[in-house]
Order: structure tokens, then sequence, then C-alpha cells
């Protein structure tokens, strides 16, 4: 059974459909990758699933809880951990805090239990040394490699990321890049919305392409940037405009 | 030339701190009072029911605009009115540090999972306290400066002790002088302990 | 007229809530004209970039700052002819210590306004040749006050509300009136009420205006 279905989905802000009668399946397995130009609603998708935006018709289903009953947000929150583009690392806590605060009083966890885990997590994302570090400390790469870890304290099923590199210089970037890949050799389900093609053609294992709201292109990853590419002309050029 | 004579305090000092500490004890309630009203306020005045939009509005609006002598003439007892005064500029004062907490906070909590209640509790509140700090602080500083005026319904704290005290001995211009230099000691000493805890509390958002 | 007639609020007291209402705005308005020019020549000296110089105003407006309205009106009043042949009506002393508290804040609003305004503004116009002064006066002081008006509105409401205090120096303004009366109708709710209403419907729009003001003048630097 497919984790994440996403049914006939039309999503408005207004006048102006992000999402057109959209209609996708998500396994809890690999990496995905949304592609596609500015405003064709690859972001919408990642909030719609886990209910920070409201879908008009059509609905979602995350591990069976629909998107739509108010009640089930929490448990579906829980599933899909998300990463957003601008950090939002608690001000007021220091690291191990942020990481520690959530499982404990979300999950119940144990105070040594987190803390162990979040050692293990802050390792993994290499900032073990930052562990009491406030967030105006810490570099714009760093604070993100935290908020991953913050999410994976989570246990969640997915990690949703929205765009989590854009708003960082190269540099940044590929270091939380480089996490992302070892995560996804770890075998993390991932589902990216990125511009980065570096990124998408090594580690994705699925590329969906958006256009306008509706999904232009379903493929694996090297068929995607061979295969697809040659026929459909306007992916061909999307990835011709930025570079590829 | 004027002789100047603070003896009176051998016989009614004890008096005057007795004032003194009855001062303490209405500013302590009434802070506590004015906090707690002036976040519920603070919280109506975000809220989605218009309603409770307005009452807040209305009850800062004439806190605020009415002066705080007439307030307590027309509570007569003191006590809630002082609480209630105060609890206005403390509404603004939270409010402004509500405002501080940015959409993208509200959204992380959720998507981590949190309920309002529990974002409002564990993030939202933390921040906008340590935001509004010194604000409140400076509130408090005239809290207590205004609580003062409660003598006038014959509540016997400093500045009460302190017309008693000119009556019997006549030297209105040591006590009152005196008066005006505790209030200043006591002020400086709460501001000062204010910026070292505010340094300590600081964030940045 | 009879004993009865007393309990009820009459033409008369119409005319005497005006007429107190005008001594509480004569009052006021006094202490925030003496006050405010006070003020701004401390603000000003405390902008001064000899240190010495910049904190001789503190030894004013501290005291002043930090310590309650009614202790400052009492020593002035009660206190000031005991230690001096000046015996002062009520109507000078409540006029000059609201003056003197009215100069303290505003002092520490002119400051902060002209402090407010960025460094960048100065370097500015000393660059362009202005003198200290010149640079003031064409660059500062405009960016300045427009930090300042919303802020001195703020003050000025405020201090119309500590007016009130002078009733208990038994000058007769509106909430000395509103006590007598209050006292002779045994009415407090309804007597409190006018009085509360004629403060508020003063003091309310005023502040409304501020608001707006703060929001159009403020720079986005």
């Amino acid at each position: 059974m497919a984790m994440i279905e996403v049914k006939n989905v039309t999503k408005s802000f207004g006048t102006l459909t992000v999402l057109k009668n959209f209609s996708v399946d998500f396994t809890q397995e690999g990496v995905t990758v949304l592609l596609g130009p500015s405003g064709t609603g690859k972001s919408t998708l990642l909030r719609c699933i886990n209910g920070l935006e409201t879908i008009g018709e059509g609905d979602i289903l995350v591990n069976g809880r629909s998107v739509k009953e108010k009640k089930n947000l929490r448990e579906i929150r829980l599933d899909c951990g998300m990463v957003f583009q601008r950090t939002v690392l608690f001000p007021h806590l220091n690291v191990m805090r942020n990481l520690t605060m959530s499982p404990m009083k979300l999950l119940k966890t144990p105070q040594a239990e987190a803390e162990e885990k979040a050692r293990f997590y802050l390792d993994k994302v290499g900032l073990l040394s930052k562990e009491k570090s406030m967030h105006n400390e810490l570099s714009g790469g760093e604070q993100q490699r935290i908020a991953i870890a913050r999410a994976l304290m989570m246990n969640p099923k997915a990690l949703l990321l929205d765009e989590i590199t854009s708003a960082l210089d190269p540099e940044m970037t590929s270091e939380v890049l480089k996490i992302l890949e070892n995560l996804a050799a770890e075998g993390v389900c991932m589902l990216c919305v990125t511009h980065e093609m570096q990124f998408a053609r090594h580690v994705a294992s699925r590329i969906l392409f958006m256009d306008k709201g509706s999904l232009v292109a379903d493929a694996g990853g090297e068929e995607f940037f061979s295969t697809i590419r040659k026929e459909n002309e306007r992916i061909s050029k999307f990835l011709h405009f930025i570079g590829e | 030339m004027y002789k100047l004579n603070f003896n009176f305090l051998n016989k009614y000092g004890g008096m005057l701190l007795e004032g003194m500490w009855t001062t303490l004890a209405l500013v302590v309630c009434c802070l506590a009072i004015g906090f707690v009203l002036g976040t519920v306020m603070a919280l109506f005045k975000q809220s989605k029911v218009k309603p409770l939009r307005w009452f807040a509005a209305v009850w800062v609006d004439v806190l605020r605009n009415t002066p705080f002598l007439v307030q307590i003439f027309f509570f007569y007892y003191g006590l809630p009115v002082l609480g209630i005064n105060t609890s206005a500029p403390n509404c603004e004062i939270i409010r402004a540090g509500l405002m501080a907490v940015k959409k993208d906070y509200y959204e992380c909590a959720a998507a981590l999972g949190y309920t309002r209640f529990q974002t409002l509790w564990y993030f939202v509140l933390p921040i906008s306290l340590r935001v509004a700090f010194k604000s409140l602080v400076n509130n408090f500083v005239n809290l207590v400066l205004t609580s003062s005026v409660c003598f006038s319904i014959t509540v016997v704290e400093t500045m009460g002790a302190a017309k008693i005290i000119v009556g019997r001995v006549s030297r209105p211009f040591e006590v009152y002088l005196l008066i005006l230099v505790c209030y200043c000691i006591f002020t400086y000493i709460v501001s000062f302990a204010a910026k070292l805890i505010d340094k300590k509390i600081r964030i940045e958002l | 007229m009879s004993f009865y007639d007393y309990a009820y609020l009459t033409s008369n007291d119409a005319m005497q809530f005006v007429k107190a209402t005008g001594v509480t705005l004569y009052i006021t308005l006094m202490s925030l004209f003496f006050g405010t020019v006070l003020g701004v020549l401390l603000g000003l000296v405390r902008c001064s970039k000899n240190r010495v110089v910049r904190t001789l105003p503190l030894l004013v407006i501290e005291p002043l700052r930090n310590s309650p309205l009614v202790t400052q009106l009492f020593l002035i009043y009660y206190g000031l002819p005991m230690v001096s042949r000046i015996m002062l009506d009520p109507y000078p002393a409540a006029i000059l210590a609201l003056s003197l508290n009215t100069a303290a804040f505003m002092g520490v609003l002119v400051h902060n306004s002209v402090s407010a305004v960025p460094d960048g503004q100065w370097e500015a116009g000393l660059a362009l040749g202005h003198s200290r002064v010149s640079t003031f006066c064409h660059v500062i002081a405009r960016q300045a006050l427009r930090l300042l008006v919303p802020q001195a509105i703020t003050l000025y409401i405020s201090q119309l509300q500590c007016s009130s205090l002078v009733a208990l120096i038994s000058i007769m303004d509106l909430t000395k009136l509103g006590q007598n009366l209050a006292l002779r109708t045994l009415r407090p709710f309804l007597v409190y009420g006018i009085v509360f209403l004629i403060y508020y419907v003063i003091s309310s729009p005023l502040a409304a205006l501020a608001r707006r003001l703060e929001k159009k003048l403020a720079f986005h630097y």
C-alpha cells in the first residue's frame, strides 16, 4: 500500500488554481524529487500533505488517514517530518533542547533517551560539537542540518523537504546536500522539492515534473534525464534553462 | 536658613516602614493580577473571535485614557483597580511580544505535531515574554509609582503613612523628600536588576 | 431649593462640569507648554558630545522620572513653604510640579528620538560640509521630529490623566468636582461615569491620532 495517496486534489489560492486534479502515490521508499518551474504547486503539494494547507477538492491519505479530518493531523504530522526553506530553530532553546523538546513533550520519551538520540542524530549531521549553541551562533547551513536532525528525532516515516537549500549560499548548500545523500544511502524516505539538479541526478530514485499545477512526467532518476527529456519539449527547455 | 530635621524618623520610622511593606504587598498582588489580565487581554486581541477582540480593545482603550485617581474613586476599594489599571499597558506590551513570533514558528511547531495550546505554551509565550521583558519591567516601575495614589482612598501604603506622619510632625519637606528618594532608590534597583536579567535572557529572533 | 434637589444633577452642575474641565485643560496645557520647552532643552543638552555636559540633565530627569508625581506635588505644595519663603498657591504649585514631571519625560523622548536617527545621517551631513549645528538643524531635527511627535502626543495624554492628581491639593478640577458631586448626590457611578466619559472623550481620539501618526511617519531605514 502506498504511504501517501494524493487523489484528484485541486487547490486554489483565491482565483489562482495551484494544483489541478492532481493525483500521485508515494511509497515509503527512496528519494522522490519534485521538479518544475516556480509557482507550479510543488511546495503547496508538500504543505497539503501534512495539513499546513487545506485542500479544496479531492483528498490526501497518509497511511490511510485523511488529511481533511482535523483529528488525523497529529498522526499525519508525526509520520511526515517537514523541514522548511527558512530555518525555524526555536530561538530561546539551545540546540540540544531544540532537538529533545519535541520527543519529550509529544512522544513522552524520557530525557536521557531523548538526549542520547539527539547526540546520535547530531553526529549524523556532523554537528556534535554544537550541542550547547544557540541558534544565532550557527551558520545557515548548520541551522538547516539541525533542522533536519530535529525532524528525524520524531521518527517520521518520510521526510518532506521544501527547498531547504534555496536560501543558502553554495558552500552551505553542499554541506546540507551531503547530509541528505548520506541519509538517502541509509534508506530514509524523502520527498524533496529542490532546484539542485546534481542532487536530483545522483540521489533521486523517482522524479516528478510539475507544470502549472499538473503532473507532466513521473519517472525514475536516470530515465528522466535521458529518455523523458528527449521526448518532452517543455522539460527539455526547463532543464536547459537551468543549465543542465 | 532652614535646618533639615529628620528626627521624626525616630518616632515614626516604623510607621513609614510599615507603609512601605503595604506598598510592596499591594504592588506584588497587582503585578500578578495585572500580568494575568494583560496576558488574557493580549490573547483576546489576537483571537479570531470578534467580540473578544472588541472587548479587549475597549478594555485597553478606556483604561489608558482615563485617570487612575478617578478609576479608584469609582471602584473605591483600590486593590483590584490597580491590577486592572496596569493590565492595560501590559496587554499592549505582551501583544507586541506575541506579534514578534512570526508565522514561521507556528507552522514549524504544527509540522512537528504540536497542538495549538502546546505551541502557545512551549514556544510562543516563552519567546514573547523574553522579547517583552524590558517593557514589562518598565510597566512594573510605573505600577509602583502609581500605587502611591492609593493613599487617597485611605490605603495606608507609603504615601499614606507619609501623610499621617506629616500630620503629626509638621515637617512635610523632609518627609516627602525622603519618600522621593526611597522611591528613586527602589526604582533604580529594579531597573538595574532588570537590565542584568534582560542581558541573560535576550534572544535574537 | 429643597433638600432633595441636591440629590440630582442640575443644569447648574452641567456648567460646573464645563468649568472644571476648563480648569483641567488649563492646568494640563500650561504644564505641557512649560514642560515641553524645558524638556526639549534638557533633551538637547543630553545629546551633546561632551560627557560631563551630557549627564547634567540626568540630575534633574532621573529623580523626576523615578518617583511618583503625587510625592513631587506634595513636596512642592506642602514642603516648599517650610524651607523657603515661597508659599505657592495651589494652581502655580500644580503647574510647576506637572511641568517638571513633563519636562523629565520629554527630555528622555527628545534624547531617544535624536539618537534613533542613524549615524549615517550625521556623517552624510558633515561630509557635505555642514557644521554640527547645521547638520542638526537641516538633517537630523526633521527626522527626529517624525519619531518624536507620536510619542509626545502619547506623553501628553498620559499627563492629562496625571493632572487629575491636583484634586488632592483641592484644586477644583474635573476630578475634584466629581468627588464633590458624588458625595453630594450619593451617586458615585453616575458622577464618576460622566467624569470618566469626559476624560475618555478628550484622550481617546488623541491616542488614535498618535497611533496613526506613528505608522505614517515611521521611516524604514
